[in-house]
């Protein structure tokens, strides 16, 4: 990006400065883009122009615009924004197998990951900040007085870490620093575990939500994150090859065979968990945990348990992706579809049942169950949200470079190869033989060849 | 001014302003950068002040009203509160005693203190609470699935924070908001609260509420978290809670333990009463007689 004159020039395109010469500018390319192009800003564009009084409405305290009560106080924001911070981690745990591990074949989805990783970030902060009634006392309180015996501190400690490492990964990757792009990619990975298991901690430390409670919804909550980064993946680079976008033959032929196969784990382990937490729930020994896991099988949330998460979420993706028929890139970009919906419905089944089936009969509760319903800005904020996430990558794909290029080759961190073990330690036959002459073995130096490293 | 007089004599170590002239244009700062200076500094002090006002966490806290008691010493204090179901009539004056006293909303749904019924019709228990128990309760219960049972049996559970000794809310708070006083008193701080609902989750006993915008709100902050303080405000200063002192029938009783000879403790030591639901681990200190905890 660089300014000339009167003129930004951005990813080679030149974009006039002045108002007027902007506007005609738009106006130009506008009229240029395909009719389906056009339509779909208009959509995205249209969503957001309705989440946006939304959000105004939501941000003043207490104006009660939540379909939220005191017994069912986290609602459909917090599930936007558990949704949008574990697809980021799972963008970076997918990526990471290329950029971090050196994996040929997973290295397409570099720079795609990382654009998608920030927005979808950014848009979880704004989600969080609408549903906190005093975000900016939360920036200033996390702080300067810290709360280290909270689980929701360390979550904003380390997704606010991870928001810095992305933006320097970003960075790093549009202006040619593979060093530091390594280094980031790393750190980025890293926090890509450590912070959506502390946001499974934020639910699985309360002893109040049998349901929420215990280590196994850290676990959910890690395989949930990679099942919607690696789904969302395979959503874009399945448009990428449908569009013939940049790099569309480098997606057919290494991405969403990569995809196919990380989302096949990402959904037998999630299947496995959830299945794991159903005959637990049914067969527990405390009352409110065998209630809200009845109430999730066989109440009122059964019918998006059953029909939505585990039908539409789990068994038609694994179906698409181990039938041959359908181990086509349609098969996948439909699959993640599937998938990835099934993770949001997830989150929403889960945020409601641990809240559904009174641990006690205190408060308000309207016993058997407590009742909660999306209010219409609590929606239209989710789907602004997505549009926000939808129409900035649309731009970004647009108007930027996403082609893998040469500026962030593999580097690899000089972890010690087998054969520099190998050859740091005596072999059988060189002990042997150094026995039978009588000397201690000395240790070879390791050949030039056995060391890796360097660019 | 008039020039020095020639003959007055120089000092030595004086030199001559002429000499220093150099030195001084040197080191001295330019009008310019000398007003750059103190406009960032005047931005900072109105920034700074701008904040402070923006996030309270910086306000002062030391103009606290003075106690009604002088000598109140909150160190070795052993407030603790019994509740007797079995004396409970459900008249909901409690709960209306509260909501004066604290500037709760009349909104039934949001509550300091409630009072429960546990009902039981055609062999099942069904609990309700109409409005918080405010106004009293109707002849049959309110509960889903209750509708035209006859009521074979029932009592009243008053309900209120327990100010647990383990308390969830106070570690999971992530800005440090609520805490503990030096008598065990948990309060929130309406200052730093976020309004984040983490604490309204946490509490098993589900006493905690967000505060609505209302024409009434307890420290005059929509957005936080509330919930029953055991009205810290009079018992610092030698009072009885509200909804203790209007209890028509001593239902609820109040008093510091941690003196032998108190009532509160002869009730304690004579008929040891239960806390509600101990398998949480969170050590309430509100107890409970009758059917409450013979129930359970």
């Amino acid at each position: 990006m660089t300014i000339s004159g009167r003129t930004l020039i951005l990813a080679g395109r030149p974009i006039p400065l002045e108002p007027r010469e902007a506007a005609g500018a738009l106006g130009r390319e506008i009229a240029s883009m395909p009719r389906g192009l056009r339509l779909w800003f208009a959509v995205l564009l249209g969503a957001i122009a309705v989440a946006v009084p939304a959000a105004l409405v939501a941000l003043p305290p207490g104006w009660e615009v939540l379909g939220t009560t005191p017994t069912f106080e986290w609602g459909l924001l917090i599930v936007g924004y558990v949704f949008f911070a574990i697809t980021t981690s799972g963008l970076c745990l997918a990526s990471s197998l290329g950029t971090v591990f050196g994996i040929e074949r997973f290295r397409p989805l570099e720079k795609r990951h990382a654009i998608l990783a920030l927005l979808c970030l950014t848009t979880a902060f704004g989600i969080i900040a609408l549903d906190l009634h005093y975000p900016i006392r939360m920036v200033f309180g996390a702080v300067f007085v810290p709360s280290p015996s909270s689980p929701m501190w360390w979550m904003g400690v380390f997704y606010g870490i991870y928001l810095c490492v992305l933006v320097v990964e970003v960075w790093s990757m549009f202006t040619n620093h593979p060093r530091i792009h390594q280094v980031t990619c790393t750190m980025a990975a890293c926090t890509a575990i450590v912070a959506p298991a502390t946001l499974g901690a934020v639910f699985g430390v309360l002893v109040a939500r049998p349901f929420w409670h215990g280590p196994f919804t850290v676990a959910l909550m890690v395989a949930s994150a990679f099942l919607s980064g690696t789904a969302l993946l395979g959503m874009v680079f399945f448009a990428v090859h449908r569009l013939h976008l940049a790099g569309a033959e480098r997606a057919a032929s290494l991405a969403i065979p990569a995809i196919r196969l990380l989302l096949g784990l990402g959904l037998t382990v999630v299947a496995l968990l959830v299945a794991r937490q159903v005959l637990v729930g049914l067969t527990s020994d405390l009352p409110a945990f065998r209630e809200a896991t009845t109430l999730l099988v066989a109440g009122p949330l059964a019918w998006q348990f059953w029909g939505l998460r585990v039908v539409l979420g789990l068994a038609v993706p694994i179906a698409l992706l181990a039938l041959p028929a359908t181990r086509t890139p349609i098969g996948t970009g439909i699959a993640s579809f599937l998938a990835i919906a099934g993770v949001f419905v997830d989150r929403m089944t889960f945020v409601a049942a641990g809240q559904i089936a009174p641990t006690s009969v205190a408060g308000n509760i309207s016993a058997p169950f407590a009742v909660y319903s999306p209010s219409l800005v609590e929606i239209a904020i989710i789907l602004g949200a997505v549009a926000f996430v939808a129409l900035a990558y649309s731009l970004a794909e647009r108007y930027l470079d996403l082609d893998e290029s040469d500026a962030h080759a593999v580097v690899t961190l000089p972890v010690p190869s087998l054969n520099r073990i190998r050859a740091l330690l005596p072999s059988r036959r060189r002990v042997a033989r150094d026995a039978a002459v009588g000397v201690g073995a000395p240790v070879p130096a390791p050949t030039p060849g056995s060391v890796e490293g360097g660019a | 001014m008039a020039a020095p007089s020639p003959d007055l004599p120089v000092p030595a170590e004086l030199v001559p302003l002429a000499d220093l002239a150099p030195a001084i244009t040197e080191i001295s700062v330019s009008r310019r950068r000398f007003l750059g200076f103190g406009l960032t500094l005047l931005g900072g002090i109105a920034g700074a002040t701008a904040l402070s006002r923006l996030v309270p966490v910086f306000e002062d806290t030391s103009s606290a009203p003075p106690p009604i008691v002088p000598a109140y010493d909150p160190v070795g204090k052993a407030w603790t509160f019994v509740v007797d179901s079995a004396s409970c009539i459900g008249c909901g004056l409690c709960v209306v005693a509260c909501k004066e006293e604290n500037a709760v909303t009349e909104d039934g749904e949001f509550a300091r203190t409630w009072v429960e019924r546990h009902a039981v019709a055609d062999g099942a228990v069904y609990v309700d609470s109409p409005d918080g128990g405010m106004d009293g309760f109707p002849a049959t219960s309110t509960a889903p699935g209750a509708e035209g049972k006859t009521i074979e049996s029932a009592f009243f559970e008053p309900r209120l924070c327990m100010q647990c000794e383990d308390s969830p809310c106070t570690s999971v708070c992530p800005v440090g908001a609520t805490y503990r006083t030096e008598d065990g008193i948990i309060l929130v701080d309406a200052r730093r609260c976020i309004g984040c609902g983490y604490c309204v989750v946490a509490c098993p006993y589900g006493a905690r509420y967000l505060t609505p915008a209302a024409e009434r709100a307890p420290n005059d902050t929509p957005g936080i978290a509330d919930k029953c303080t055991w009205c810290y405000h009079r018992i610092s200063r030698g009072a009885l809670p509200a909804c203790v002192e209007v209890c028509p029938v001593g239902a609820r009783r109040f008093g510091d333990a941690a003196d032998p000879e108190s009532d509160i403790a002869r009730l304690v030591r004579e008929r040891s009463p239960q806390p509600l639901y101990p398998e949480f681990g969170t050590r309430p200190r509100v107890l409970y007689l009758g059917p409450s905890v013979e129930e359970a």
